[in-house]
């Protein structure tokens, strides 16, 4: 069971996995549509599309989730037909999904074992064996981890690497990560991307899904695409360029994906001066024009949603003042920041922002409400034409107002949400993370709302983890390290080193 | 309505109705309404009817209250208890003054103010209402018998004082007559009113409704206040009912209320809810219990139906929105 | 309950009882202080009890010391003890629960304590003061079928507003129902209904039960807030009051009289008169004081009255209080026995 299949990398006459004609129906959608691939071992095969274009359902599949309508899927050879995700372990597939299922109260070693309890002669748990066989596993793979360690305790980072060794451990001869640096930082992405190269060393062939191009172009050897659960094309990644991958996903090629109109700053809206909370941030001060987006670099729990919680009152200050166009927020309110004209677009859409049952309207007007209200009562007919001409405006793809929000993609649903603020009218809009979870396509649509946003004369205040994004959107750059602002700059004239290297200090 | 909409209505007709709240809800009736009047003819007669209504009024009343307050996202166990101490207030005070209206206002401001310090626990010291509230349901129980130990009785003789609860216009008895108008005014606010999309946003989602600048806060203050009213007013019936303030009053009134209301469809998390439903929750729990006695089944099932009510209701719920976390 | 056999056997002659104790108590020796643990001092009932005693005492030149054990049998034995410590002359109890009143019932007679119980007997007990249950929903019945007859009437359909649980109110619903079935034999039981002895669940039930079925014509209540709570439920559901005859029992507070100063459905009342338990009591405990032979059960009179013959026993004397005819009420003759008990049931 430790024994590691160290497969020679060069033997590649059998692929590992090898798909063929995989389809998969669910009511009113073909969810994959005739899909092929193979995987050899020590490969890594990136597969990428957008939101709906059928990774998971594929993924599903080979993991033994879901049953395929048509097609079939060999392991080895061997054509494989799953009863349950249990199978699909046993046939040596193992997936690291975006969320990790481990117990967070047991240690590392009893997660590792937890689907195959070793077993003393008198039938209790052998755990001496179990730490032994955990070692043995880390050492193979270069990991430093603990096998005591509780996994509660660990970085989301290390419990990835749990979850790899408990793919060794079942002598895995595929391993998928779905979107496993979402939540990394871009330190912990290199470890990972370390420990993939390692996994290829060993002969595991290895499938990769994720939104992010440049890790793509990083660590994939071929690259499918994938679209509206059609099979588009696979090829060596080194034969694609940034745009012809875009291309293959949306359909339609993007000329630009950061266009920039003319932006001519006015005075001074938002100034920030001398900004302290109890938990995080420390003496943060900064000021926006009119017609200027200023953009906020830094890693996770460097405080950027901190900060863009606070400064539109929503979380507490213990110092420092917020002013817009010279007036004081105060109280500390997002009543009164919204009377002034400064509102946020949460980075948590679920959490923070939808109201998930309600409909578009409702969700669409939620700010803006006083605007078609007279006496108390509203005026749903100037509400519905209203909420109409954001649609219209944004190019929001639904098939009528009354439909429950959480039936939109993820960016019709953030166009729902800025829409909300700029029905209200606002001097000063921090946006933060606006891009998280969204399409390509769809993300290209809000870098040129925003654009058009600040060349209309709003300030904007982006919080992002995205170097393209904080690049291609702001006019200058605040770096943030620690609850600190460690550097600004000009993005003009900033490489991306000198970026990364005020965040990390 | 748009087009494509009535035309999914005839392709689909049962789905349709069957996932829309309160189709189901007026099936259930219809159901209820021939299953009963096949066994007892009594049922569809028009001195029964009065009493559906009569029986109903009550509890419609603080539903309608609590609707508002479960839409918000919280809930209120001391009804029940607030009930019983304010109707003991309505009679003491008409006692003292000889003034109904003073006796009633006396009921309302002490429901109120009830549902003041419900709302100042939930929302200023952040206690979890339904604890907040079963405590305040103790110290209810409790202070009402330092406040009386028995019936408080009608000293006053007003004669108007009975007709309250007595009396009839145009054939309706005058409760069924407050409870229509409170629930008129409640379907007000909830479908028209910037009130009610506050009501109904600040429980969809807290976080939401404060970053667009509202105070969810000040939303479920006067959520609380409302239902403390409304029990107030309820109070004010029920002491001319049974023509006495009775401080042990109001047992188990608070479940009744509740289990009509997550049977009307709202949610126990809040942010989905209609007053229609309420309604037709409150018709079917009274209904059944009307067919419980034209029956002659043992009325212990009165308690026990609500009961099952309830895990129903709960479990439709978890049903809708577990379709809304896929 | 084979003790409550032993009650019935051993009563003897007690027809006497009011008038007989009444002129011994004059004649005799007269205690100091007599000591009074209610049971629930906060019930109207208990309040006039309480006032019954207060009178005869003050007219015999004695005090009279109360205590409220407010339903906890805990509280009634440390005020037993207290009283006792206090060399109290007699001790007049009505027992929270009938087993708990033992111990104080043996410790009493160790130290020479004569005790008066009030209202239900227990195990050890000397004398008992109590009305006839049975006996008052019987007269009440007689005079309910006597009032219907009288005006032409010969059918009565009961809607028995009752309480279940407890022996005394069973035995007042069973001889309701026997005594109006001697003036009309086909009197019809027809709800028999649990209203918990309280206007609110009484009300409730009431209405449930004239939804079913409101072809009734007589509302008889086990005390005067079930009969009450049944009428409010006759008007609630907007029936017509003018062939409707309400019966009360009790008598204990002043919403039965406030309703029968309307003229309007409560005609008759099954009257306990608290006070004249008070008064009773307090004349058992004089004559135990002197050592007299006093039968086991002495009962206290009860009759009932109609809307014009009220006043012949009680008028108001403001808007909460009232004032008990003592003539007319020490006029009553008590039977000597009850005509049943609990354990006929």
């Amino acid at each position: 069971m430790t024994e590691l299949n160290i497969a020679d990398p060069t033997n590649t006459s059998v692929p590992v996995l090898s798909v063929s004609g995989l389809t998969k129906k669910f009511p009113g959608v073909l969810a994959l549509d005739d899909v092929s691939i193979e995987v050899r071992s020590g490969e890594v095969l990136a597969i990428i599309g957008e939101n709906g274009a059928g990774k998971s359902t594929l993924i599903k599949m080979l993991a033994g989730v879901y049953k395929p309508d048509g097609g079939t899927i060999a392991i080895n050879g061997e054509v494989q037909n799953y009863a349950s995700p249990a199978d699909a372990l046993k046939a040596g597939t193992k997936v690291v999904f975006q969320e990790i299922a481990l117990i967070p109260e047991f240690t590392v070693a009893e997660n590792i074992f937890l689907e195959s309890h070793l077993i003393t002669r008198i039938g209790t748990i052998d755990w001496p064996e179990i730490r032994r066989r955990a070692r043995d596993i880390f050492e193979r793979a270069g990991f430093a981890l603990d096998p005591d360690a509780k996994v509660g305790d660990l970085s989301i980072s290390q419990q990835q690497l749990v979850e790899i060794s408990r793919a060794l451990a079942h002598d895995a001869k595929l391993v998928i990560m779905d979107e496993p640096t979402s939540s990394l930082t871009p330190l912990e992405v290199r470890h990972l991307f370390e420990v993939i190269e390692r996994l290829k060393s060993l002969g595991i062939a290895i499938i990769y899904v994720s939104h992010k191009l440049e890790e793509i172009f990083e660590i994939s050897d071929r690259c499918t695409i994938l679209r509206d659960g059609k099979w588009i094309s696979t090829q060596p990644t080194s034969s694609h360029t940034n745009d012809s991958l875009i291309k293959d996903m949306v359909g339609r090629s993007i000329d630009d994906l950061f266009p920039r109109s003319e932006r001519k700053f006015g005075d001074t809206v938002v100034q920030v001066d001398g900004l302290y909370t109890h938990n995080r941030l420390d003496n943060i001060s900064f000021n926006v024009r009119a017609g200027e987006v200023l953009g906020f670099f830094g890693l996770m729990g460097a405080g950027r949603t901190e900060l863009a919680k606070a400064i539109v009152g929503y979380d507490p200050i213990s110092a420092g003042s917020i002013k817009i166009n010279g007036n004081l927020l105060s109280p500390h309110s997002t009543i009164k920041s919204k009377s002034l004209g400064l509102g946020l677009l949460s980075e948590d859409r679920k959490e923070e922002g939808l109201m998930m049952d309600a409909n578009v309207t409702r969700n669409m007007t939620l700010s803006a409400l006083q605007k078609f209200t007279r006496g108390g009562f509203v005026n749903a007919a100037a509400e519905t034409k209203t909420a109409q001409s954001f649609v219209d405006r944004f190019r929001i793809k639904l098939a009528k107002l009354g439909q429950p929000i959480r039936t939109l993609s993820g960016g019709n649903q953030q166009k729902v949400l800025l829409s909300r603020w700029l029905m209200y009218g606002l001097e000063v809009i921090v946006l933060d993370e606006p891009t998280r979870g969204i399409d390509v396509g769809a993300k290209t649509e809000i870098f040129a709302l925003i654009d058009e946003l600040a060349s209309q004369g709003l300030a904007v205040i982006l919080m992002t983890s995205e170097m393209p994004e904080l690049l291609g959107l702001s006019d200058r750059i605040c770096v943030l390290a620690e609850g600190k602002i460690t550097a600004t700059f000009e993005t003009s004239n900033v490489t991306q080193e000198e970026i990364l290297d005020a965040a990390i200090q | 309505m748009p087009a494509t909409e009535s035309i999914k209505q005839i392709t689909n007709p049962i789905k349709k109705i069957l996932t829309s709240e309160v189709g189901f809800l007026v099936l259930s009736l219809l159901a209820l309404i021939i299953g009963i009047s096949s066994f007892s003819e009594q049922f569809l007669s028009a001195p029964n009817a009065v009493a559906i209504l009569h029986q109903s009024s009550l509890v419609l009343i603080v539903a309608i209250g609590m609707t508002v307050l479960l839409i918000s996202g919280e809930v209120d166990i001391s009804v029940g208890a607030n009930l019983a101490f304010s109707s003991c207030v309505v009679m003491a005070v008409i006692n003292q003054t000889d003034s109904i209206a003073l006796g009633a206002l006396a009921g309302i401001a002490f429901g109120t103010s009830v549902g003041f310090i419900n709302a100042f626990v939930t929302t200023v010291l952040k206690v979890n209402s339904l604890i907040g509230t079963i405590a305040m349901m103790m110290m209810l129980k409790g202070g009402v018998f330092l406040f009386t130990r028995e019936a408080i009785q009608n000293h006053h003789q007003l004669p108007l004082f009975p007709k309250i609860a007595t009396g009839f216009v145009l054939g309706i008895p005058v409760p069924a007559l407050i409870a229509s108008i409170v629930a008129i005014i409640g379907w007000v606010i909830m479908t028209r009113t910037k009130a009610g999309r506050l009501f109904l946003a600040t429980g969809a989602n807290q976080k939401a409704t404060r970053l667009s600048g509202y105070s969810p806060e000040r939303v479920k203050f006067a959520a609380f206040l409302l239902t403390g009213a409304l029990t107030g007013l309820a109070a004010v019936i029920l002491a001319s009912l049974i023509n006495a303030g009775q401080p042990t009053a109001g047992g188990g009134f608070e479940l009744i209320v509740i289990a009509a209301v997550l049977l009307g469809g709202t949610s126990l998390m809040g942010g989905r809810g209609t007053i229609l439903g309420t309604i037709f929750g409150v018709l079917i729990l009274k209904i059944v219990d009307n067919g419980i006695i034209l029956l002659r089944l043992n009325q212990d099932y009165q308690i026990i139906f609500p009961g099952i009510v309830l895990i129903l209701a709960l479990y439709m719920d978890q049903k809708r929105r577990g379709t809304t976390n896929d | 309950m084979t003790f409550k056999n032993l009650i019935r056997g051993t009563i003897s002659g007690i027809a006497l009882s009011a008038c007989l104790a009444a002129s011994t108590a004059f004649a005799a020796e007269m205690p100091k202080k007599v000591g009074y643990i209610t049971n629930y001092a906060t019930h109207e009932w208990y309040q006039n009890v309480i006032k019954g005693m207060e009178d005869r005492a003050a007219q015999l030149g004695f005090e009279i010391e109360v205590i409220d054990a407010n339903l906890d049998m805990a509280k009634q034995v440390s005020a037993a003890e207290d009283f006792m410590a206090r060399n109290i002359d007699v001790l007049i109890i009505t027992p929270v629960n009938e087993e708990g009143v033992v111990p104080i019932l043996r410790r009493a007679k160790a130290n020479g304590v004569p005790v008066v119980l009030e209202g239900n007997p227990a195990k050890g007990m000397d004398v008992l003061v109590a009305i006839c249950d049975y006996d008052t929903g019987y007269h009440a019945g007689v005079a309910s079928g006597e009032y219907l007859a009288a005006k032409g009437g010969d059918s009565a359909r009961v809607m028995n507003v009752g309480l279940p649980l407890l022996s005394a109110t069973i035995l007042r619903s069973n001889g309701f129902m026997d005594g109006i079935r001697t003036i009309i034999p086909g009197a019809e039981l027809t709800h028999d209904l649990d209203g918990a002895g309280s206007a609110d669940r009484s009300q409730e039930v009431a209405s449930a039960a004239l939804a079913v079925d409101a072809n009734i014509n007589v509302i008889y209540g086990i005390n005067d807030s079930s009969a009450l709570g049944g009428l409010q439920a006759w008007r609630a559901a907007g029936l017509s009051e003018d062939e409707l005859l309400v019966v009360g029992t009790g008598g204990e507070g002043l919403a039965f009289m406030n309703e029968m100063a309307k003229n309007g459905p409560l005609q008759l009342e099954a009257a306990m008169f608290p006070e004249k338990v008070g008064f009773t009591a307090i004349d058992a405990a004089v004559s135990m004081f002197n050592g007299e032979d006093l039968p086991e059960h002495i009962v206290s009179p009860t009759t009932t009255f109609d809307t014009a013959s009220l006043s012949d026993y009680y008028v108001l004397t403001s808007d909460t209080t009232r004032q008990i005819q003592w003539d007319a009420v020490n006029a009553l003759v008590a039977p000597a026995s009850c005509m049943k008990y609990a354990s006929d049931l």
